[in-house]
């Protein structure tokens, strides 16, 4: 596949802070490619600066093949669809939508056609002279998505489209969305702190933390093969503990020896073990690699999830079968389910649900959207 | 409690409205007075449209109102733009304060100030005369400027700041981004902006005072200067009309601030179409204030001819209304026909002698020719502030007789040419007023009339009327002699209704007060305005005050020679004559006064009170008009004057 776009050790800092370090990536033909983080991982000032509305302290933009560094946003072959829409207000739908095409002095019926067509795609026929102001938030969403294309750029931008629509509409929205970038061919870069929105859409995630890329690769990758424990805490949820690796295949972690699937580490090296809380099986006590204490049991309709204490870490399990509280149950682990990890800077930061609790999860994710 | 709301209401608009509401019926008063309303009459508007110098200062105004708030507009927009864009909280803070600082700074001292800054960068280039059209267009902008910031600044503030990223991004260079996006964004903060600054500008007039130059005079200044002889009603319905002006500029802000709020409360359908219509209108109304804007400025930057200033009191040179003779315009054409050359008459007003000796002694303006009165040549000549006069220009000397020559304050008649001059006398009301008391300056303090007589509220003024009483010398620097006037005024105190200047008018015209003393002339514009209960009378007591205002040069002038020119002209006999009528002062003219059918007009009382029969004027003159006293004198006659007025 043809490369797009390059970013080529890019670093960046506002007012001594940096925001970029050292930033490599790749962006495709055709690519659905997203940024994921949390909010201040650098996420959107990459997306500025392949717009244009930021330039890089050091490295470069590369598009198709040629350095883009110095392009002002208004010669670049890439539109943006702005996380507010910023729409035109003083323009009808039909007029913002038209706007890029008078900019180039396309021909009347022209325009014409080309918008009717654009507005077909994002299903907005009918709105023409709609005033932008009087539309809801998911029309608006579309005008602005129909604008950024009718010039047929190589790239569209997203920052955040989805941010501000309730949760049923941005379900139908990231359908559509991944339907028009099939159906136009374009190579879609999309930002968002939203994982799950990650990576239901994406051909590639990019996993961004504190200004730096964490690992990129397809959603099932990411989610099945974590780099660190950043990664593995973040996209789903993971109980990360650590072990030793006693040779190839074998592991040792919570007073347990077990087998799996991973090698190549060295004799007695620390790592990080990743266990996904729906990969472990729920047995009696006696016949468990592992005994603990139920702790909480939380019904969440598909499955419950319940938190587990084993000499002191806090286990999260999602099991369908129903235990009660101060219950003494059994785990059991297959080796396909255990993942090994190198020892980074995020080891035992992430992965045990000692002071986990569902409000506040979701509390903390409220603050996070808010931030951006 | 609804009630009492109610008529709350009604109080505080009374407050508001009732000023307004007297200017608006007084203006379409038949009558000259405040005081009687003699029936519905146009006539004060056909005098103001006949009134050139003042449709002039009307003009001026709106040049510079125009000008002044498109440049400030742009500008400030300009500047918000730039204000928005900084990312330094603490530098935009300060700005913002900066920006401020002009608002909040008293006119006074904004005035001041740039009258300095105007001289001194003036001095610096060795310009003759640094104050003019342009440093009252700069000061204007100046004082335009913060408010035209305060309504676009937040309105860029409220506007999404993606908006002009995103013309960008389809295609938009920065500027046509900012043209496109933002410009229709904030347009209605500019908008209001451009009002402000107009209408700011408009009734501006204690920063222009300070900054205005020659003969470039705008409408509020001519107002104040006109004090010398009374605002005529002709101005009620300038105001009149400007008010409307201002209410209809006003209502269609407010359409346009209206279409903001419906915008942002997403109103649909409805309130669009409205939306683009207010929107049509507003930018009708700005293109058409820009056109006529642009008109105004050729017309005034028209072709230069030879020019000469002219600085004048107000309302003191026949100026085409009423019929008369518009003295500056004739003047223009006969020297074009006479010489073959353009001349431009820049004619400025001031209210007193003091103004105009500020003005010239600050050295920012120019003129040609100045018409002060006595006891000011006087001090000017002190300070070698005139000219002496090259009277072969002037051959219509001739018409001053020698009883108007050898004046004390120019006793060689080297510096001045006397334009005209006034008696002092005694009016009163003959319906409250007996015949028989009417004698002398004992009226003023007769015990009959308590509560009805009016004192000078001027301590010199008010001293001479005692010493004239008590024949005692004005000028004296003896303490002992104002002691006594002293004792005398604290005698009639009990007496006085109140101490008065322009009051006057209104007061002895309403029949208010029954007893003051004042100009002859100044009478006849009184008995004009008299209600029907009112008969007022005039007459000379035995000694009096005199007072004389004539034509010099003083020693900035441009061009001589021309100056001596246009004096010789106001000597020959029409417009002389024209301006005695038109000012209704006694002429030194003897082309005036000899004129049968100007003494004819005038009648034989008039004759009787204007020109009265004495021996010799310049004896009477030289020994009872005022001179200029010693500062010693001077501050020990306003201490007497504040123990009087303090009791």
């Amino acid at each position: 596949m043809r490369k797009i776009i390059e970013l080529k050790n890019i670093t960046k800092a506002y007012d001594g802070q940096v925001v970029l370090d050292n930033i490599n990536l790749d962006i495709y033909d055709n690519e659905f490619l997203t940024l994921l983080g949390p909010s201040g991982c650098g996420k959107t000032t990459t997306l500025r600066l392949i717009g244009g509305f930021e330039s890089a302290d050091a490295g470069d933009v590369i598009f198709l093949g040629e350095n883009i560094n110095d392009v002002p946003p208004y010669k670049r072959n890439v539109n943006t669809v702005f996380q507010r829409y910023a729409l035109f207000p003083h323009l009808n739908v039909f007029e913002n939508v038209a706007f890029p095409l008078r900019e180039k002095k396309v021909p009347r019926d022209e325009i014409e056609q080309k918008v009717q067509d654009m507005l077909a795609l994002v299903a907005l026929t009918g709105f023409e002279n709609r005033s932008v102001t009087s539309l809801s938030g998911g029309q608006q969403q579309r005008v602005a998505i129909a604008r950024a294309l009718i010039s047929r750029p190589k790239v569209l931008l997203l920052d955040e489209p989805l941010a501000a629509l309730d949760l049923k509409l941005r379900k139908d929205m990231q359908a559509e969305l991944k339907k028009i970038q099939k159906a136009t061919g374009i190579t879609f870069v999309f930002v968002t702190h939203d994982q799950e929105e990650a990576l239901s859409m994406s051909d590639t995630v990019v996993v961004m933390s504190e200004g730096r890329i964490q690992q990129i690769g397809t959603p099932v990758d990411i989610y099945n093969e974590p780099e660190n424990a950043f990664v593995a805490d973040f996209i789903g949820e993971s109980n990360i503990l650590d072990g030793v690796m006693l040779s190839d295949y074998r592991v040792a972690f919570s007073g347990h020896v077990f087998d799996c699937v991973d090698s190549g580490f060295s004799k007695r090296e620390a790592v990080d073990v990743v266990v996904r809380p729906e990969d472990v099986d729920i047995v009696a006590e006696d016949k468990g690699m592992l005994k603990g204490v139920v702790t909480s049991v939380t019904f969440l309709g598909v499955h419950y999830e319940i938190i587990v204490d084993i000499n002191g870490f806090k286990w999260m399990i999602q099991t369908t079968d129903f235990v009660d509280v101060d219950e003494h149950i059994g785990l059991y682990i297959e080796p396909d389910a255990i993942h090994i990890m190198k020892k980074s800077e995020y080891s035992g930061l992430y992965g045990d649900y000692s002071s986990f609790s569902n409000e506040l999860d979701e509390l903390s994710d409220a603050e996070s959207e808010s931030e951006e | 409690m609804k009630t009492a709301s109610k008529i709350y209401t009604g109080i505080i608009m009374l407050f508001l409205f009732a000023p307004i509401i007297i200017l608006l019926i007084f203006s379409f008063n038949e009558a000259k007075s405040l005081s009687v309303y003699s029936g519905f009459s146009l006539n004060w508007y056909k005098e103001l449209f006949k009134d050139a110098e003042t449709l002039n200062a009307v003009r001026n105004t709106l040049v510079l109102a125009v000008s002044a708030s498109l440049i400030s507009t742009v500008m400030g927009t300009a500047a918000a733009v730039g204000i928005n864009k900084l990312r330094n909280k603490y530098l935009r803070m300060t700005l913002d304060t900066v920006t401020n600082i002009p608002m909040i700074n008293p006119d006074i001292i904004t005035g001041i100030s740039l009258m300095l800054m105007f001289v001194f960068v003036g001095r610096l280039f060795g310009a003759a005369t640094s104050l003019s059209f342009w440093t009252m267009l700069i000061a204007h902008i100046t004082f335009c400027l913060p408010y035209v910031i305060l309504q676009v600044l937040p309105k860029l503030q409220q506007m999404d700041s993606s908006l002009p990223e995103a013309a960008m991004d389809l295609g938009c260079t920065p500027l046509r981004a900012f043209f496109k996006v933002e410009v229709p964004e904030i347009m209605p903060g500019i908008v209001t902006g451009l009002i402000m600054a107009f209408t700011l500008s408009l009734d501006d007039f204690v920063i222009s005072y300070f900054t205005s130059g020659n003969g470039f005079e705008t409408l509020p200044i001519r107002i104040y200067n006109m004090t010398k002889k009374t605002v005529t009603p002709k101005m009620y319905a300038l105001a009149t009309i400007i008010f409307f002006v201002i209410l209809a500029l006003l209502i269609l802000n407010n359409l346009v601030d209206d279409e903001a709020v419906a915008k942002s409360a997403k109103t649909k359908a409805a309130a669009k179409k409205e939306h683009s219509r207010t929107r049509k209108i507003a930018v009708g109304i700005i293109g058409g204030v820009l056109a006529v804007g642009c008109v105004f400025i050729l017309v005034f930057s028209g072709s230069r001819t030879l020019e000469l200033n002219v600085y004048n009191w107000g309302e003191y040179i026949s100026d085409g209304s009423d019929d008369s003779l518009d003295t500056v315009k004739a003047f223009e054409e006969w020297y074009e026909e006479t010489y073959g050359q353009k001349v431009k008459v820049n004619y400025s007003t001031y209210a007193s002698n003091e103004d105009m000796y500020a003005k010239l002694s600050s050295g920012a303006v120019s003129f040609d020719l100045v018409i002060p009165s006595d006891y000011m040549i006087a001090r000017m000549l002190n300070e070698d502030m005139l000219l002496p006069l090259d009277f072969d220009n002037i051959p219509n000397y001739k018409y001053i007789s020698e009883d108007f020559r050898g004046l004390y304050y120019d006793p060689d008649d080297i510096y001045t040419v006397p334009y005209t001059y006034g008696v002092i006398g005694i009016m009163y009301n003959a319906n409250v007023v007996d015949e028989a008391d009417a004698t002398g300056w004992e009226l003023l303090w007769n015990e009959k009339y308590a509560g009805d007589i009016l004192q000078f509220n001027n301590s010199r003024d008010a001293f001479a009327t005692a010493q004239y009483k008590l024949d005692l010398d004005i000028n004296s620097t003896d303490h002992a002699n104002w002691d006594r006037a002293l004792e005398e005024l604290k005698a009639q105190r009990p007496l006085v209704k109140s101490y008065v200047m322009d009051e006057i008018y209104n007061m002895m015209e309403s029949g208010e007060a029954a007893i003051a003393a004042y100009y002859a002339g100044d009478y006849f514009t009184m008995v004009d305005a008299q209600a029907e209960d009112v008969d007022l009378r005039f007459y000379y007591p035995d000694h009096t005050n005199y007072f004389v205002d004539a034509m010099c040069i003083p020693s900035c002038c441009q061009n001589k020679e021309l100056a001596e020119i246009f004096i010789n002209y106001m000597l020959s006999p029409e417009p002389a004559i024209a301006n005695a009528e038109y000012i209704y002062y006694a002429c030194p003219n003897s082309a005036v006064y000899e004129d049968e059918g100007y003494m004819e007009d005038l009648g034989e009382e008039a004759i009787a009170i204007l020109y009265p029969e004495m021996e010799s004027f310049r004896e009477l003159y030289n020994k009872y008009a005022y001179r200029n006293l010693d500062n010693e004198t001077l501050s020990y006659i306003n201490t007497l004057w504040e123990t009087l007025k303090i009791g």
